[in-house]
């Protein structure tokens, strides 16, 4: 660590090696995808095919932009699946009771849910990987504790129609994930607030130290993160119609993979949400192509965790940080 | 008057291992307060025989580890270890015979140095690198396997009953802990570890050569999972696991951490550990024995989890936790 101090010139292999992935990896990357999936599937870009690709990649792209808020503070948000999950829940199992008003009673549940995790990590300094766990943990049981473990169905066609309406030939989940798409990026990259949160991923102490709340600034990512996910988790039930405890089981990696796949380092403070969109492209629509050629569960797992390890080493950047841990 | 200067000797004693080990009164209330309110339920042959089990399997999932947490790590693969490990030996079965089950502490090593090479050489998150390995064992068993849990048959004798209401799983495991305990009392390795642990940049200025302690503490975390994941590849049902689940994933963690090795490195240790593994069997063993609604108990799992962090958190100053 001292010799790369004196070293000016960075290493090449690596160093060029994340450039070049950061900034046009992610565009081949998407094309290596659909040509291939094109080449074996004929019907991969279809019109029928492209409806499925909508609809896997849109509930997955705000939960994406919710992680990539996090991820570029530097800290890690687990409980992604767990919240998205609990809103989806809360949204099939109460629509009886008190109709359409779950959707903020949902989307309010995870936004406190959010504020916990904030707290956690930036007022009892738990390592937020760890209190997310933790949280995801306790949501599992509280899933487990609404379902009673059945199968849940949605009954209700107004909030049905939520995501699977069709305007100009594309389902409106399309719309909503490109409209959260806009906004986060027009926060993460216009607004004071976006600014704010790039300093604080980029360093902690600094931004302390040119009077940002960074504490505060830590949960108002959290919560955002438990918001975004709450929605997805909305936008989810609502195009499914039912689900039970095992919704979201297997997504924290792709989600994880999909945000670094894009170009958002680790350790924070570079990439965004404008770059999560091709990430969730590229994730999702290797999932949905897989899931069309019956391809099994266990190479999805495989390639998202190579995928995963792979995309952190190219991005990560090595010159700023000293330790990692 | 010698009297009384070893009651005094005795009582220091007791109120500094208190001190080093609070999770002891934790251990010491559960007892009273379980066995209090259920006496003959808690206190019944079973149930320890139970807690026995249980003790076994926490505490060669969490062994490991604990090395790697004490220099401010983590390390999630060893559900991945036992689960490829398992695979490798209905693989290697007709090949090796009973050897086979060798192939599950060459995993374990395997997967230590690839870890410490990747994380300290490319200098990536410790716990994303360790769960994405986990998730992409966890897809390559279930490859290897064709989809479902695979018996193997020839190792029973790691669980038939030696000695009535004692697991045989429990004797083989306290060589494994003595060897531990060895590593952390009698050798270097502790000193260096925990001084990359507390304050790394200042051990690399005193001349000890971080990158190789670091990979070493992955590779005998991954050893001591692989040795683990032998007894517990019987003692768990004699098959290789297909399913990943949080719940195997944190109960090791919360014993790291109710043990008393803080997240952030610098002191505890797998000794430590042995009475996290402990008292976190008890805790649960008691819920499950109470009149609580099952599903209420791994949500009270959870919440140990978040607040033995904090508490172990107190009082860090000038540390900054992602």
């Amino acid at each position: 660590m001292i010799q790369e101090k004196v070293m000016t010139r960075p290493k090449l292999s690596l160093e060029w090696l994340r450039s070049i992935m950061t900034n046009v990896g992610p565009f081949i990357f998407v094309i290596a995808v659909v040509t291939i999936f094109q080449l074996i599937n004929p019907f991969f870009l279809s019109y029928q095919g492209i409806i499925t690709l909508i609809y896997a990649m849109s509930y997955f792209l705000i939960a994406a932009c919710g992680l990539t808020f996090v991820i570029l503070t530097g800290s890690f948000d687990f409980s992604v699946p767990s919240v998205l999950r609990l809103s989806a829940l809360i949204c099939v199992l109460y629509i009886e009771k008190i109709g359409l008003l779950v959707i903020p009673l949902a989307l309010v549940a995870c936004l406190v849910i959010g504020f916990v995790n904030g707290l956690l990590l930036a007022k009892f300094k738990v390592p937020s990987f760890l209190a997310t766990l933790g949280i995801s943990i306790v949501l599992e049981g509280i899933a487990w504790y609404l379902t009673k473990g059945h199968l849940a169905l949605m009954q209700n066609e107004t909030f049905r129609s939520l995501a699977t309406f069709f305007i100009a030939g594309f389902p409106s989940t399309l719309y909503w994930g490109m409209g959260v798409w806009i906004i986060c990026t027009f926060v993460a990259l216009v607004t004071p607030f976006g600014r704010r949160i790039y300093a604080v991923g980029g360093n902690l102490e600094g931004a302390g130290l040119s009077d940002i709340n960074v504490a505060r600034h830590r949960i108002y990512v959290f919560m955002l993160s438990g918001f975004l996910s709450g929605l997805a988790g909305v936008l989810y039930m609502s195009q499914m119609g039912g689900g039970s405890v095992r919704i979201g089981a297997e997504m924290a990696i792709p989600l994880f993979a999909s945000v670094v796949a894009g170009g958002t380092a680790l350790t924070g403070g570079v990439g965004g949400p404008h770059r999560t969109l091709l990430g969730v492209i590229i994730i999702t629509w290797i999932q949905a192509g897989m899931a069309m050629l019956a391809i099994g569960q266990d190479i999805q797992m495989l390639t998202f965790g190579l995928i995963a390890i792979g995309m952190s080493i190219a991005t990560i950047e090595r010159k700023r940080i000293k330790i990692v841990k | 008057m010698n009297n009384q200067n070893t009651n005094k000797r005795i009582f220091s004693v007791i109120t500094q291992t208190l001190k080093m080990h609070p999770v002891i009164i934790v251990l010491l209330a559960l007892i009273v307060i379980f066995g209090s309110i259920y006496p003959d339920r808690f206190f019944s042959p079973i149930n320890f025989k139970s807690i026995l089990r249980q003790f076994v399997t926490l505490t060669l999932f969490a062994l490991g580890p604990s090395f790697v947490v004490l220099t401010g790590r983590l390390d999630l693969s060893f559900v991945g270890v036992w689960m490829l490990g398992g695979v490798f030996v209905w693989l290697f079965k007709p090949i090796l015979g009973m050897f086979a089950i060798i192939m599950i502490p060459v995993v374990g090593v395997a997967t230590g140095l690839f870890i410490g090479v990747i994380q300290t050489k490319a200098k990536i998150p410790s716990f994303i690198l360790t769960l994405s390995l986990l998730v992409t064992y966890t897809g390559l068993s279930a490859l290897i396997a064709g989809g479902y849990p695979r018996a193997v048959e020839g190792y029973e004798f790691i669980t038939s009953p030696l000695i009535p209401l004692i697991p045989t799983a429990f004797l083989l495991t306290i060589p494994i802990i003595a060897a531990a305990i060895f590593l952390m009392k009698y050798t270097r390795i502790c000193v260096y570890l925990n001084a990359i642990g507390s304050n790394e940049e200042g051990a690399q200025l005193a001349g000890i050569n971080v990158d190789k302690y670091k990979i070493l503490a992955f590779m005998l975390s991954g050893l001591f999972t692989g040795i683990g994941a032998m007894i517990l590849f019987q003692h768990l049902g004699g098959s290789a696991q297909m399913e990943l689940k949080l719940n195997t994933i944190v109960w090791p963690l919360v014993a790291i951490v109710l043990g008393g090795t803080p997240l952030t490195g610098g002191s505890g240790g797998p000794q430590r550990t042995l009475l996290g593994a402990i008292t976190f069997t008890v805790f649960y063993r008691g819920l499950y024995l109470s009149a609580l609604h099952p599903i209420m108990v791994p949500l009270l799992v959870g919440v140990l989890l978040i607040v033995s962090i904090i508490i172990s958190a107190r009082g860090l100053k000038g540390v900054t936790v992602t």
